[in-house]
């Protein structure tokens, strides 16, 4: 800690940092924009001028830019000096030069950075009569909008696009005062992070398309904390609603998870709930007798009669959960159809792996990352997994991994780590360690050290080797290729040369062994005792938390209701004709007599259902979801799902009622049911703990989830009711859904929004951290359910596969995995759905050779007797004898993958 | 005691014979000040489009939060408000969104009768408040006469 005056008053600050960052921390407002925490210092703007004076007796002082300056001991500044106020208002001056001032039309209006600036400088009335320059502006795709005239030329853009997150089709063009941020022609950012442009843009040039559709100022959103569901990484978000409609989804920071960015999935994925595949009334088959009648809305009274009716006539009902529904909701099922009967909705090869990843991360004694300590490991293997698709927050913190080793040029040059163009210069585009084995080139390829293109019993070949080569202890490969084993040699002295090496896999390459191999290294390094952490990609938001419970596989489920055992099946927001092949959902269909599903989309499962109860989605309910990291989360209602749809533990609460004549412990709140939880899985002790209970308040008040400026209120539904309804009650959780409450810095949990006074933009999180880039005030939320048992000395597995042998007629089909398609629900949104590439099948080059294919030729597909024509896609370092089908893609639902299929040519394409 | 009374006449004799100040409402109607709030329109560029932007400014400096704004865009982005609801039995005539208004887009004109036998009718939504207001009272008053 070094000592800082800042107006003649001393600070304690850490030291290294710059005077900037220090200065934020402490709680000083110092105007900025090129400076961004994750972006570090460039020193471009010149807008965060303050003067430093050489000791006590200095009274001109010099001006300094505070990001460009390190925190050294005793230095004195002055922040409201009135020449560095001066320069402050005069740099915003000249920025706004060009500046069109169309804040009333402009979609940042009211979170701009650029207003929150200017008038934190002072400066009021523009002097100049010049024209203004102007700009053309671009169609960025779906998600982003551009108006390129409001730009202040900040570089924020560009060096988080091209810099940080390694996109290549966003740049500057042009030359002094006619500088350009484009593409070089119209059309879709490629990246899949170009949402996080819209927040870390300080003005309007990046805004959010789709939030464009359904505007509304940030004041108005109604607002909560919410868990993002589109992948198994359990990013923390913002989820904003007026008018009955979820709008958008903003970044909301949690030192350990997500830090300062989202994905494009996560970012624009919420528009299904807006979507008209919604249920938003109970459904029922009006006529007795199954499959022939159709779907007919019925009254939600009706359907609940009905709901109890048949839990209360059923002697044995099976309850299939689900991996992207939170754990009460799921709890619920389990609590109403006994543990015996409760399935987790994962197919068996599913469950197998997640149970395999839960079971690695409590025995071994490598502990699980989270996402934010992926960006400071050293070293990386990553095992089976085309992370950019499958969690592409992942991927954007390990390609920050790569900038790590070289650092350590940087201490010796005595650069500070924040000095970002330095730093950049001299490391001169090095990178540390990154090696990838998965079928196919990835993403994250550009900044690999190594790739390798493998079929996933090769991969997890190359794993076990590496493994062997760290540790002898560990089970060897024999016959492995010499320059296989000249690879896993390499591979091992990188890992072991780091200190913080983390080994990623997943469930992705649906192959328990590859997650074996990653579990082996791990433990490997470890036993050399290196800090080594493991990352496993869960397949869903859920995932690890209804592993936890332990309910049967799907098939399980199946099978039983096929013994003729059982008189009713609920689903709760499962689409199982995703999960399993069609024949084997039929034949649960028609085994049992009563087929509820709870969801809130009409999916395929839900259409041949007996009763649909409409179901409120994520941003509607509250719940818990266990991520990838084994990490605990709350997200909570954004907005109360419109009469008759329900959450669907409340739906299941009532049925639990009926059926449970006589028991005595009964849930009616959500912090009962957590209660009830805890008792019957131990496991899930520290939920409770995640967030205040719902009578918590702060001084006497609940959270309020809309802000003080929220307008409206007592016209927002006049043209419908002249009677001003009461705000609706909350009863689940410390927040209510009015304006009137506590609207301070609230516990992370809790917090529904960032702002702070004269900072509306989303850069009013730095009042919300311990310190900038750090820890929230309060701890981040959050608790990990899963650590590993203490003691060492974990069995390797020798389970060592056998190397895959292609065969002439038959290829082994794998997933492959797409940011926009291989997860259902952001599938259903409007603008995700643009960006959603056609069913294909892609093949090797040999492969096409040996098949006479070439691109965009139909190729038939036959698997296990079914057959299907999709257009070839020639991927040119698949490895040979494999094939890959998109995952989740509508015709391509349900199929049992890893398969073996055969692939000709379509008859059809020789007609073309 | 002759002299009060004389006093007393003499106020009575003077407004007796000046200019009468009481006015004959509704068969006459009072001179308004021209920055007189009265009832809000919304105002119309020279092509007949909507002035207002949907900045939500009018709806955020409401202090009885009687003004609710859907905004929309045209194809080539021009933004205009899609519904604009204004409860008139919540409005407390300050005048502040006319004051916040960046486009010159609402104003109050000097319509003052607006009294309805519901409250329902009172929501002035985006056609009501595009049309100048109706001197009401007089027009139905000659149509009954």
């Amino acid at each position: 800690m070094v000592t800082i005056y800042v107006d003649n008053m001393p600070y304690q600050v850490r030291e290294g940092q710059n005077l900037l960052v220090a200065c934020l921390s402490l709680g000083f407002d110092i105007p900025h924009f090129c400076w961004h925490p994750a972006l570090h210092s460039v020193g471009s703007c010149r807008l965060c001028a303050v003067k430093i004076f050489r000791d006590e007796n200095d009274t001109r002082g010099r001006i300094f830019m505070s990001c460009m300056t390190p925190a050294t001991e005793g230095v004195r500044i002055s922040i409201n000096d009135p020449e560095a106020r001066h320069f402050r208002a005069s740099v915003i001056e000249w920025l706004m030069l060009n500046h069109p001032h169309d804040c009333p039309v402009c979609d940042e209006g009211g979170e701009c950075h650029l207003q929150d600036m200017t008038v934190m400088t002072g400066h009021v009335y523009r002097r100049t009569r010049k024209k203004k320059r102007t700009y053309s502006n671009q169609n960025l795709g779906p998600f982003i909008n551009h108006e390129m005239n409001r730009c202040i030329q900040c570089y924020r853009c560009v060096r988080f696009y091209r810099d940080y997150a390694g996109g290549r089709d966003l740049d500057v063009f042009g030359v002094h005062s006619r500088v350009y941020f484009g593409r070089l022609e119209e059309g879709a950012l490629e990246n899949e992070f170009s949402g996080n442009l819209v927040e870390i843009c300080p003005t309007g040039v990046f805004t959010d398309k789709t939030f464009k559709k359904r505007y509304t100022r940030k004041w108005d959103l109604q607002t909560a904390p919410s868990i993002c569901v589109h992948c198994g990484l359990g990013c923390n978000t913002i989820a904003g609603e007026r008018y009955g409609t979820l709008r958008r989804i903003l970044n909301r920071y949690n030192g350990q998870v997500n830090g300062y960015f989202l994905c494009d999935r996560g970012r624009f994925g919420y528009d299904f709930l807006n979507s008209d595949r919604r249920v938003r009334e109970p459904l029922a088959k009006t006529g007795q007798g199954s499959g022939s009648t159709a779907l007919e809305p019925i009254s939600a009274d009706e359907a609940l009669s009905r709901l109890v009716d048949i839990v209360q006539n059923s002697s044995r009902v099976i309850g299939i959960g689900s991996p992207r529904t939170p754990l009460e909701a799921n709890f619920a099922l389990r609590d109403l159809v006994g543990e015996e009967n409760f399935s987790s909705g994962m197919a068996q090869a599913e469950q197998d792996l997640v149970s395999l990843i839960v079971h690695i991360l409590r025995e071994g004694p490598a502990p699980s990352a989270s996402l934010r300590e992926l960006e400071s490991a050293d070293a990386a293997l990553i095992l089976g997994e085309d992370l950019t698709n499958t969690a592409p927050m992942m991927a954007l913190y390990l390609r920050q991994s790569v900038r790590r080793k070289p650092m350590a040029v940087v201490n010796e040059l005595r650069i500070p780590g924040w000095l970002d163009a330095a730093v950049r210069g001299a490391v001169q585009g090095n990178k540390g360690p990154l090696f990838i084995a998965a079928p196919i080139a990835a993403g994250l390829d550009d900044v690999a050290t190594e790739t390798y293109h493998a079929a996933p019993d090769d991969i997890a070949r190359l794993g076990f080797a590496v493994a062997h080569e760290l540790d002898t202890q560990a089970p060897a490969v024999v016959d492995l290729p010499a320059d296989r084993h000249a690879l896993a040699v390499r591979i091992a002295a990188a890992l072991r040369e780091a200190e913080r090496p983390v080994v990623v896999s997943g469930t992705s390459s649906m192959s328990p062994a590859v997650i074996q191999a990653a579990a082996n290294v791990a433990w490997a390094l470890h036993s050399r005792g290196r800090q080594v952490t493991l990352s496993f990609v869960a397949p869903e938001c859920n995932s690890l938390g209804v592993a936890l419970m332990e309910g049967r596989s799907l098939e399980d489920a199946i099978e039983m209701a096929e013994r003729g055992q059982v008189d009713t099946v609920v689903t709760l927001e499962n689409d199982l004709f995703a999960r399993a092949p069609r024949d084997l959902v039929d034949r649960l269909r028609a085994s049992c007599r009563n087929f509820v599903v709870i969801d809130h989309c009409l999916t395929g499962t839900a259409e041949v259902a007996d009763l649909v109860l409409p179901a409120a989605a994520f941003a509607e309910s509250q719940g818990t979801l266990v991520n990838n990291e084994g990490r605990a989360q709350r997200s909570y209602r954004v907005f109360p799902a419109p009469d008759p749809i329900g959450e669907s533990r409340r739906w299941l609460s009532k049925a639990v009622m009926a059926r449970a004549r006589g028991r005595t412990e009964e849930w009616e709140s959500f912090d009962d049911l957590v209660t009830r939880m805890r008792q019957a899985l131990p496991v899930f002790q520290p939920v409770s703990n995640l967030a205040p209970s719902a009578d918590a308040r702060i001084v006497g008040r609940k959270i309020a989830r809309q802000p003080h400026r929220c307008s409206g209120r007592t016209a927002m539904l006049a043209n419908v009711s002249m009677r001003e309804p009461p705000p609706p009650r909350d009863a689940d959780s410390p927040l209510s859904f009015s304006m009137e409450g506590f609207q301070g810095i609230s516990p992370p949990p809790l917090n529904p929004r960032y702002w702070a006074p004269g900072w509306n933009s989303a850069q009013s999180l730095n009042k919300f951290q311990e310190e900038i880039a750090g820890p929230l005030r309060g701890g981040d939320p959050g608790q990990r359910l899963i650590e590993p048992r203490d003691n060492g000395g974990r069995e390797y597995f020798n389970a060592i596969p056998v190397a895959f042998s292609p065969s002439d007629d038959e290829w082994l089909i794998l997933p492959s995995y797409h940011i926009f398609g291989s997860e259902e629900l952001s599938a259903l949104s409007p603008a995700i759905a643009e960006r959603i590439p056609s069913a294909y099948v892609a093949i090797g080059e040999e492969d096409a050779d040996l098949l006479g294919m070439s691109e965009g030729m139909l190729a038939r597909v036959e698997i296990a007797g079914a057959a299907e024509s999709l257009p070839a896609r020639i991927v040119a370092d698949l490895p040979r004898g494999v094939a890959l089908l998109p995952k989740g893609l509508e015709r391509l639902k349900g199929l049992a993958i890893p398969v073996r299929a055969r692939i000709g040519k379509a008859v059809q394409a020789e007609k073309s | 005691m002759i002299i009060p009374l004389l006093q007393g006449l003499k106020v009575t004799l003077k407004y007796l014979f000046a200019k009468k100040v009481t006015l004959q409402y509704p068969d006459e109607k009072p001179q308004l000040a021209r920055r007189w709030r009265g009832r809000h329109v919304l105002k119309t560029h020279a092509s007949g489009k909507i002035k207002c932007v949907a900045c939500m400014l009018c709806a955020t400096a409401c202090p009885a939060e009687c003004i609710s704004i859907v905004a929309a865009a045209e194809p080539d982005n021009r933004k205009y408000p899609e519904s604009y609801v204004l409860d008139m039995g919540r409005c407390i005539w300050c005048g502040h969104c006319v004051e916040v208004c960046p486009k010159e887009a609402i104003e109050m004109a000097t319509a003052y009768e607006l009294a309805e036998y519901t409250r329902e009718d009172l929501i002035y939504d985006k056609e009501a408040l595009l049309q100048s207001p109706q001197e009401r009272y007089v027009v139905e008053k000659r149509k009954a006469g």
